[in-house]
């Protein structure tokens, strides 16, 4: 009268192996943070970029640092970086209200970088590898053409549109995993941006010496460095600068085509500048 | 970089130890359930009418844990839509395993039938983001012994 059949197997639950619909769908979300990163990205970077500079300077200025006690030495490296810093600026036609600020710190650190509100930040440590005026020229004149083409505040709105997208998308997975793997599609410039610094830098070079003989040496002293280091470069994809030994074939690509000559007369570096670096 | 290592190292885990136990717990419902086919169990609110019965509450509960495989697959699926398969197989085995425990309780009585058999379900970890989703699943009937 009253039975219970056994229940079939394959009504209520599916027969699909379960890690054929996980692998659809890992891949198709990790195709989907990535592309939300880029365009995002993308779009963040171009509506930054219309941000008008004395904003950024505005907002800069909040966090200003106080000046630390420095010596003698040091400020007259600071005057004579400053001066340099501001010639390059005039050959580089930049908009007057676009005033580049160089903080030189006496640090080991192996850097040198731009960032919001025109300010420019060498250490002492990289300071050490140039070899003439020209391989300096040649660096501040790169980290002063990202200031021009205002990269530092296009890089910060990519950064910020791209978390969001991420931090959305990796929100509703509830996984930071997720997060990170889109984090790896963000990097601080990018190379498109690297390149254009190059040039702009090696046009300055030329204009302001005539040639740009020493300006490859600065892309030869990181490559001698990471040697050096036993630092393998990171694959071209995943680093922001360009490799080295790009940089350099770049370098004299640009050179011919533009007829520049590859080579000239040195200018040495002023005796208070070797006084500080080289100990 | 560690945070991917770690959920990878989670999701395999999640993996082989949620299957191997899904695999054994179906095996052990399905061998009990032919065993307890003896006492059918009925949704009909209508007792039968042949005779006198002495009528007893059983229920039968259950609270069963998703692993993290199967959490990671359902967060994925959340971002497309569709049928949440990860899920499907973890509510079919709280359902029979629920109604196995009822028929189990109203056996020790030497019931010859429950009736009336109804379910519940509830999300012990509902609200709570961080934690791994959890479910209960109640499952109630009347029992009946003929006097």
């Amino acid at each position: 009268m009253y039975s219970n059949p056994n229940i079939p197997e394959d009504i209520n639950t599916s027969k699909e192996h379960p890690l054929k619909e996980f692998s659809v769908l890992l891949i198709g979300a990790l195709v989907l943070l990535v592309t939300a990163t880029i365009v995002l990205g993308f779009l963040g970077g171009w509506l930054a970029g219309k941000i008008p500079f004395s904003v950024e300077v505005k907002i800069t200025n909040l966090y200003e640092v106080p000046e630390k006690e420095v010596s003698s030495q040091q400020q007259k490296v600071q005057v004579y970086l400053q001066n340099l810093a501001d010639k390059i600026q005039k050959t580089q036609q930049m908009p007057a209200e676009m005033k580049i600020t160089v903080h030189y710190l006496s640090g080991d650190t192996l850097n040198a970088f731009a960032t919001l509100g025109g300010h420019v930040i060498l250490y002492r440590g990289l300071l050490e590898k140039m070899s003439s005026e020209n391989a300096l020229t040649m660096l501040l004149a790169h980290e002063i053409a990202h200031v021009k083409y205002r990269h530092p505040i296009k890089s910060l709105g990519r950064g910020v549109a791209a978390s969001i997208a991420i931090s959305a998308i990796s929100g509703s997975v509830d996984s930071t995993a997720l997060g990170e793997a889109g984090l790896l599609t963000t990097l601080k410039y990018t190379r498109e941006m690297e390149q254009q610094s190059d040039v702009e830098a090696m046009h300055t070079l030329n204009t302001i010496y005539g040639h740009i003989g020493g300006g490859s040496d600065l892309f030869k002293e990181f490559q001698k460095m990471r040697d050096k280091e036993d630092m393998p470069e990171a694959p071209a994809f995943l680093s922001s600068h360009p490799l080295d030994q790009d940089r350099i074939d770049h370098f004299e690509t640009i050179a011919n085509k533009q007829h520049w000559k590859l080579t000239g007369k040195l200018t040495p570096l002023p005796a208070v500048f070797n006084s500080i670096t080289h100990h | 970089m560690e945070q991917i290592i770690i959920t990878l190292v989670l999701i395999s885990l999640g993996y082989f130890f949620g299957r191997h136990a899904e695999k054994r717990h179906y095996k052990s419902i399905i061998q009990r359930e032919q065993t307890m086919n003896a006492l059918p169990a009925i949704a009909s609110r209508i007792p039968p009418s042949d005779g006198y019965y002495q009528q007893t509450l059983v229920s039968g509960n259950v609270v069963i844990a998703n692993d993290y495989f199967k959490t990671f697959a359902a967060g994925l699926r959340n971002l497309f839509g569709g049928k949440v398969s990860s899920y499907e197989s973890l509510l079919d085995r709280g359902r029979r395993e629920a109604l196995l425990r009822m028929k189990k309780e109203a056996q020790d009585l030497n019931a010859q039938l429950v009736f009336n058999v109804k379910y519940e379900t509830a999300s012990i970890s509902k609200g709570n983001n961080n934690k791994m989703p959890m479910i209960e699943v109640l499952a109630y009937g009347t029992a009946l012994n003929k006097i």
